[in-house]
């Protein structure tokens, strides 16, 4: 199943996609996105909402022809052979894809079926999965009286129920609180140790990739940038200074002449300190802090990460 | 990998549908009670200034009709249910499975005729109770009319449900699709006996035929069928096979579901 298909195909790149295009009326979704995803990789695609990740998703899962360019998923060409990319992957969709009448038993019964899995195996699965994600004491309750956190383990249960080589996970924490965020992403962790899945996943939560392997930040339909989150954390800088005060724009352009350009948003100027060490920011504090009404030193994350590509500025 | 049809995915949707069917209660016994009233009240109404039309008396002329009725009502409903699964989330359920998309079809197709099917085995049930069914009826023939009937049907439906975007104009379905597709067929009056206009409308709805056959089954050599039964069977799965292939085709194209993505995508902001 996994012979190569034909020479110079690299069976190892589990998602394999090149100047992928989706237009629509007069709106260009996902504008020439080149992206490939080794087998077992866990691999997140970062973006605001509207930039294109369910288009991209969607293209990589058949649902959705790409207007331009061409994409292979295991091995399969997602528009030439859309039952074999299918059988090969799992889907989280953004919103709920279950029967809400139905209770959790007969919603996977369902999907089971449906992906052609013997009563059995849907059977012995089923009760593994509810295990693990929590929620074998549902197993007869209709979805429609399941919180939003157990619908979204339940969505996640549904998507890999039937063993798929690849996960897609489209936004899988949106909507949730942050405990139930923490406990989708501990699920996340437990399937990825058991079964050595590839898994793409979508957020716009940023701090949410932080254990991705590679991650990419698109914005309107086209790849910015795409990179390990720790090495592009590093890559930013050792710390970030954030400071209000005000006249903003005048201590703004003080600390540009020794910081490089930074970032405005709102009643906040946020510079990145690169080579400086804590001796050297003292001093800047020392000179300038009091024109500041706050200065604040602190660890960069991907958030800062991505309002710097997002913004359109180079790393560096 | 194991290619080709598939049959529990078509399993899965068809024990979907009759769950559904069984827990939808008053759905099943509005199914009953329906062609019921048609058949006492219509029926006993008109008997009473017609008396006879084509030699039985209008009663029992009624009959084909009033079980004909269920099945359309039946198949129809259950596979405009498949609007229903494009804006819940069952159809993400359906198109993500590894199969073809015309597998769906198809699969609601059996589906939506197998309820309809079976509702009108109950009807017939409580019509031979109530005596007005059963008497002299070809058993045989009368399974193929069923069956071929609840599929057409289940076709024209899928038809429609194919080219809906939405619930909400579930009145013009209603209007404009189920109600003329059973006034205009031999279901009330003999198709012969309609004016020259009303009579081709007739003639070119598949659903006549239908009925048609089921009066052959049910009342056999009384004269009230208006088509040969080799037409008849003909027409129907002429019908089956076109709106089957039709929304076949319109559902393997993608549009028949995006939509859903660009809601999500709207709702997301
Ligand atoms: N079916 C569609 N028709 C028209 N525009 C669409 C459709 N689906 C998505 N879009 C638009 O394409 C852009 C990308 O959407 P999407 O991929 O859903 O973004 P994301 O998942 O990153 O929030 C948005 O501007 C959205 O409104
Ligand atoms: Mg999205």
């Amino acid at each position: 199943m996994n012979a190569p298909r034909a020479a110079g195909v690299d069976t190892r790149a589990a998602i394999r996609a090149t100047g992928l295009r989706k237009r629509y009326a007069g709106l260009l979704a996902v504008d020439g996105l080149d992206i490939e995803i080794s087998s077992g990789e866990f691999f997140g695609l970062l973006g605001p909402n509207g930039s294109g990740k369910t288009t991209t998703l969607h293209m990589l899962a058949t649902l959705i022809r790409p207007s331009a360019g061409s994409a292979t998923v295991a091995g399969f060409d997602v528009v030439r052979e859309p039952v074999s990319v299918r059988a090969a992957i799992g889907l989280v969709f953004q919103e709920s894809a279950l029967d809400r009448t139905l209770s959790v038993a007969e919603n996977l019964r369902f999907a089971g079926l449906l992906h052609d899995l013997p009563l059995r195996v849907i059977g012995e699965r089923q009760r593994e999965l509810l295990e693990l994600f929590g929620l074998a004491d549902k197993r007869d309750q209709p979805v429609a009286t399941l919180s939003g956190g157990m619908r979204r383990a339940l969505d996640i249960v549904r998507g890999v129920l039937h063993e798929p080589r690849i996960l897609f996970l489209d936004e899988p924490t949106i909507g949730l609180d942050l405990p139930n965020r923490r406990r989708i992403w501990r699920f996340i962790e437990r399937l990825r140790a058991r079964t050595g899945m590839t898994v793409l996943l979508t957020t716009h939560y940023l701090e949410e990739a932080d254990g991705c392997d590679r991650v990419a930040f698109i914005r309107r339909g086209r790849l910015v940038e795409s990179g390990a989150p720790r090495t592009w954390v590093e890559r930013l800088g050792r710390h970030m200074l954030e400071v209000e005060g005000p006249d903003l724009d005048g201590l703004a352009a003080a600390l540009e002449a020794k910081l490089g350009a930074g970032l405005r948003e709102g009643d906040v100027a946020y510079f990145r300190c690169r080579d400086e060490d804590v001796a050297a920011i003292a001093r800047l504090q020392a000179e300038m802090g009091s024109r500041a009404s706050a200065w604040r030193i602190r660890r960069p994350n991907l958030n800062d990460v991505f309002l710097w590509v997002a913004d359109g500025k180079d790393l560096g | 990998m194991r290619m080709g049809p598939r049959f529990r995915p078509i399993y899965a949707v068809l024990e979907r549908e009759l769950l559904r069917m069984f827990r939808q209660r008053t759905r099943l016994v509005a199914a009953m009670v329906r062609p019921l009233i048609w058949l006492l009240v219509i029926g006993g109404g008109f008997a009473a200034f017609i008396g006879e039309a084509r030699g039985v008396d209008y009663k029992s002329f009624l009959v084909p009709g009033v079980l004909g009725m269920t099945m359309l009502f039946g198949a129809m409903l259950a596979a405009l249910t498949t609007v229903y699964d494009k804006e819940s989330g069952v159809m993400r359920m359906m198109v993500i499975a590894p199969m073809p998309h015309a597998w769906i079809v198809i699969a609601k197709v059996v589906s939506a005729a197998a309820a309809a099917l079976l509702q009108a085995i109950l009807l017939l049930v409580l019509l031979v109770a109530l005596g007005y069914a059963g008497r002299g009826a070809e058993w045989g023939l009368l399974a193929a009319a069923l069956a071929a009937t609840s599929l057409a049907c289940a076709g024209v439906g899928m038809l429609t449900a194919a080219f809906s975007r939405s619930l909400d104009n579930f009145a013009g379905i209603m209007n404009f699709v189920i109600f003329p597709v059973f006034f205009l067929s031999g279901s009330l009056y003999p198709v012969r006996d309609l004016p020259p206009a009303l009579g081709w409308l007739a003639t070119a709805n598949p659903y006549t035929y239908g009925v048609d056959l089921l009066k052959h089954a049910l009342l056999p050599g009384a004269g009230s069928a208006d088509f040969g039964i080799g037409l008849d069977l003909a027409v129907l799965a002429l019908a089956t096979a076109v709106t089957v292939a039709v929304a076949s085709w319109r559902f393997s194209r993608e549009s028949a579901y995006e939509p859903m993505i660009h809601v999500l995508a709207d709702r997301a902001k």
